[in-house]
């Protein structure tokens, strides 16, 4: 009794901080369930209503009111604009929105520091309710029964109004068929634009209400964020009930677990996400959990009908959308030159050494930085180069085999302490490092890849997302072996060789730094090239066909992480020898992201564009920012919003604009070929037709999702 | 009521529909019928407003809707029933009834409003599974619903793509019975299908469509009289 009584106001603490939560999180449930926008922006929109709320507070009711009036709608109207952003999008998958949502959040937290100053603001709030209550002999603060209070009353409402309203009907039939919602006299894209103007305003009302117990600053919206994932991995897309629950648990993780266990807490989070996705994508013989699948039967628990089941493939390949019309826009040696039945007298050979191009272009292109920069950009390229090289390993994950993922900074931070240690115990040869930071970073892909290969689609993003924070967390707690949140450095730099000279200057280091990533680099491209290359495409745009067809897609795809990780690794490695330090903010989330920027910013698909996406990133981030200071967040986001917009295919896709476009369409649309006769939303979900092979452009027409890259898509209607 | 000129529509940028003229006054059936990838789909998609035309007009009672959103043209009158039913399959019937009804819609002249409670008596079939999801149903009570969906906007035009498809005899014939109904109530009701048997059953005129032109056109009583005509328009049309 008596431990009950101690851990009595921490438990009902809990209770308040999931309620909130749990308001933040149906809002982003709701965009991403029934709108299909994986809003990584929605922490930003709590941000608004909080600092809003905070700046209007003023100890009185009616400032209350006010900040309540205002956070609400301006969260409100950015929900809507973020819906406005999205439309453009829809058709190129969920990744585009979501790295969009990403950039349009790195924005707005600059421009909110910018408007309210970087330090956390405090709340003031009415003095009926600064009091504490008496709850069962403890003093309690009133504030947040009433918080408690008034967050039961918002979910009744929400949860009335999507399920028992016209209007909320309408906006789960949105989310099942668009096209069919529109032919009954509804515009879905009104009902896309409410649904995230309400996720909004429900996350504004949270950040004014809730600003008490989460208040205002710079690190608010990423925390807010963090935490509505975890709530909505956890409690599934299916049912307010399961996320009500799973924003109670973690509320409870974070009070209760924290007095509890004060160890433990800081894994436990991401530790639970983490085995619920495994366990849950293990469970399911599709390719998407229903968890994860878009499929918001809000209130309607255990939904599994053959509709969800549809709508769930759907989702996955949706989601996939965005790395595939990268794949057709990849020049021909790779994907079409064996299979695409087209007379190519040259073959392979040629192919091989026109691919060979850009990656040559892309050594001369490093070899000529240290003549042209100076030392800090130096630093900077061999930065990028490390980064370039996790950017790859992404881009072979999301490209290749289709798993889009925000994990490659744990194999990464494995790499980059490992030789961070190797330096500090006096391992100085970079070889040795180079060969142990690899097979630590293997062992850890070996080791987290079957949690994550299980899964398809947005819940691999999930996963490794848990794995990366779990990574981080870990780095942090750690102290002793990691220096904790004050990282390793002043150790030895390394020697290229044994017996040679320690690297010393910029240019050294930077000549180690390119000449290791040439060869793990063309590695790279010689192992994408041969079948194992084709196999992973196969996996990703026909997998039941490669399991019928013998192959182990497991173990491909468990290769093809070990790899990728691999790779992250060796730039942990060089990132170590060019910044001579590591700290946790640089293996962190907005690494992951980058990362997975740089990818698809690259093309997905194409190699040299990954790296060259990096430094492109770095080069914003890092050389623009420094002469427009304290604007970093402002400047990548718009790199965000730009790539985004104006490269749907990436880098490497600017090059055949209009020469692939030609040969994809017709023969779609040859009268008597079958296909003009099915709407694509109609199509079957299975990739069918076309045997060739999976990964000939021509098997694109297939993929009914594939064809989001078509500006004259069916579903496209006419300028409304 | 529902007047096309000249439509041409396709995917991709391809073409499927080749400048089709089409005219089908109120209270008729006009049946298309044609192969697979005739272009029977893409003609109900381009008056629907799911694919936009490329050139030609949709007209609805007099009105241009060419171009315009499928929403606004659901709103001009014209319904309809997709290919595969495509019914919610996470609303109930209930909720399906709720999110398609438009009561401020004023139907054409001499029809009254469809409300839920008309198209149940009409569909007694539906009638009993309100509280089911569209993914429960069986594929004739799903079509039941996809064309109880279609009239609750009170449309002046049915669309109607392969209502039959995939559906036991019983559940065809009464949707033969169902098309006469609705054209008797004015509805200017155009249904496609590959089907030789539908279209001569229940047509007022027949149009035979191949690789998106029109290959043969003749009455319905011509059809029901020469059934042979048709068949031969059609095998004529193989591509």
């Amino acid at each position: 009794m008596g431990v009950l009584d101690a851990q009595l106001v921490p438990a009902v603490d809990g209770v308040a901080y999931g309620l909130l939560l749990f308001v933040v999180a149906s809002g982003l449930s709701l965009a991403f369930g029934t709108a299909g926008v994986l809003n990584l922006a929605h922490g930003t929109l709590y941000a608004i209503g909080a600092y809003t709320g905070a700046e209007l507070s003023d100890g009185t009711w009616g400032g209350l009111a006010l900040g309540l009036a205002a956070g609400t709608s301006a969260a409100c109207a950015a929900g809507a604009l973020l819906s406005l952003a999205t439309a453009p999008l829809s058709r190129r998958g969920h990744l585009a929105q979501a790295l969009l949502t990403f950039g349009l959040a790195l924005m707005g937290g600059n421009l909110l520091v910018e408007l309210f100053g970087a330090d956390e603001l405090p709340v003031r709030i009415p003095e009926a309710l600064d009091a504490s209550v008496s709850l069962l002999g403890h003093r309690y603060p009133a504030y947040r029964l009433v918080f408690i209070a008034m967050a039961v009353l918002l979910a009744g409402a929400g949860t009335w109004v999507l399920t028992r309203t016209r209007a909320g009907a309408a906006v789960r039939a949105a989310a099942d068929d668009p096209q069919m919602l529109a032919t009954t006299g509804t515009d879905p894209r009104a009902v896309h634009t409410g649904v995230l103007a309400a996720a909004g305003a429900l996350a504004g009302a949270a950040g004014v209400l809730g600003a008490p117990i989460v208040g205002p600053g710079p690190g608010t919206a990423e925390s807010v964020l963090m935490l509505s994932l975890v709530v909505v991995v956890l409690g599934g897309l299916r049912s307010l009930w399961g996320t009500l629950l799973a924003a109670v648990a973690v509320g409870e993780v974070q009070t209760l677990g924290v007095s509890l266990v004060p160890d433990w807490a800081p894994y436990l989070l991401f530790a639970a996400m983490a085995a619920v996705l495994t366990v849950r994508a293990r469970r399911s013989a599709l390719p998407e959990p229903g968890g994860g699948a878009g499929t918001a039967r809000a209130g309607t628990a255990g939904a599994g009908t053959a509709g969800a089941t549809a709508t769930a493939i759907k989702a996955a390949r949706a989601f996939t959308a965005a790395a595939a019309p990268v794949r057709r826009w990849r020049r021909p040696a790779r994907t079409g030159g064996r299979y695409a039945g087209r007379a190519r007298g040259a073959g392979g050979a040629t192919g091989r050494a026109r691919g060979a191009g850009p990656f040559i272009a892309l050594c001369c292109l490093l070899a000529a930085v240290p003549w042209v920069f100076d030392a800090y950009s130096i630093t900077l390229a061999g930065y990028a180069l490390s980064l370039g090289l996790v950017a790859v390993g992404a881009g072979i994950m999301t490209g290749y085999a289709g798993l889009p993922t925000l994990g490659q900074t744990a194999p990464f931070a494995v790499g980059a302490y490992t030789t961070a240690l190797l330096a500090q115990a006096g391992w100085t040869v970079g070889p040795v490092q180079l060969a142990v930071s690899c097979g630590a970073a293997a062992l850890f892909s070996a080791v987290t890849g079957p949690a994550v290969i299980r899964a398809r689609g947005t819940t691999v993003l999930m996963i490794t997302l848990a794995i990366g924070e779990l990574a981080g967390t870990a780095i942090g707690e750690m102290k002793s072996v990691t220096g904790g949140t004050d990282g390793i450095g002043g150790f030895p730099p390394a020697q290229p060789l044994w017996g040679a000279g320690a690297l010393e200057g910029e240019s050294a280091v930077y000549g180690y730094v390119v000449v290791v990533t040439a060869a793990v680099l063309a590695v790279t491209l010689v192992v994408l090239r041969s079948p194992a290359g084709k196999l992973l495409t196969g996996t990703r745009t026909a997998e039941e066909r490669m399991r019928a067809s013998g192959h182990p897609v497991g173990r491909y795809l468990l290769l093809a992480h070990i790899g990728a990780g691999t790779l992250a690794g060796v730039g942990g490695s060089l990132m170590i020898n060019v910044q001579q330090y590591v700290s946790p903010a640089d293996v962190g989330f907005e690494i992951a992201a980058l990362a997975l920027l740089a990818a698809v910013i690259g093309g997905a698909t194409s190699v040299v564009g990954a790296v060259l996406g990096a430094g492109l990133i770095v080069f914003t981030r890092d050389w623009l920012s420094a002469s427009w200071p304290g604007h970093g967040p402002l400047l990548l986001g718009a790199l965000f919003v730009i790539a985004v917009y104006a490269l749907p295919r990436g880098l490497a896709g600017i090059r055949f604009p209009t020469r692939r476009d030609g040969p994809r369409g017709t023969p779609a649309t040859t009268p008597g070929n079958g296909s003009p006769d099915t709407p694509p939303s109609a199509a079957p979900s299975a990739p069918c037709s076309d045997s060739s092979s999976p990964s000939s452009p021509g098997s694109s027409s297939s993929d009914p999702s594939s064809d989001s890259s078509s500006d004259e898509s069916p579903a496209r209607k006419a300028p409304s | 009521m529902l007047a096309l000129s000249g439509l041409t529509a396709g995917y991709h940028g391809g073409t499927a529909l080749h400048g089709l003229d089409l005219d089908v006054p109120a209270g008729t059936v006009h049946a298309v019928v044609g192969h697979n990838g005739a272009g029977k789909s893409t003609l109900v998609h381009a008056v629907a407003g799911l694919v936009v035309p490329a050139s030609g007009t949709v007209r609805v009672a007099g009105t241009d809707v060419t171009g315009r959103a499928a929403h606004r043209i659901a709103r001009a009158g014209v319904g309809l029933v997709p290919q595969g039913r495509r019914v919610f399959a996470g609303l109930t019937v209930a909720e399906h009834l709720k999110v398609s009804h438009r009561p401020h819609r004023s139907p054409g002249a001499g029809s009254s409003a469809w409300t839920p409670d008309r198209v149940l008596g009409l569909l007694p079939g539906l009638a009993a599974r309100t509280a089911h999801r569209g993914g429960q149903l069986s594929g004739g009570e799903q079509q039941m619903l996809a064309l109880a969906r279609a009239l609750l906007g009170s449309p002046r035009v049915l669309l109607l793509d392969e209502p039959t498809e995939g559906l036991a005899p019983l559940v065809v014939q009464q949707i033969r019975e169902l098309i006469a109904t609705l054209a008797a109530e004015g509805i200017a009701v155009l249904l496609v299908s590959p089907s030789p048997a539908l279209a001569t059953d229940c047509a007022d005129a027949v149009t035979v469509l191949t690789s998106g032109r029109v290959t043969a056109h003749m009455t319905g009583n011509t059809a029901r009289a020469h059934p042979e005509k048709l068949r031969e328009a059609l095998s004529l049309a193989t591509p």
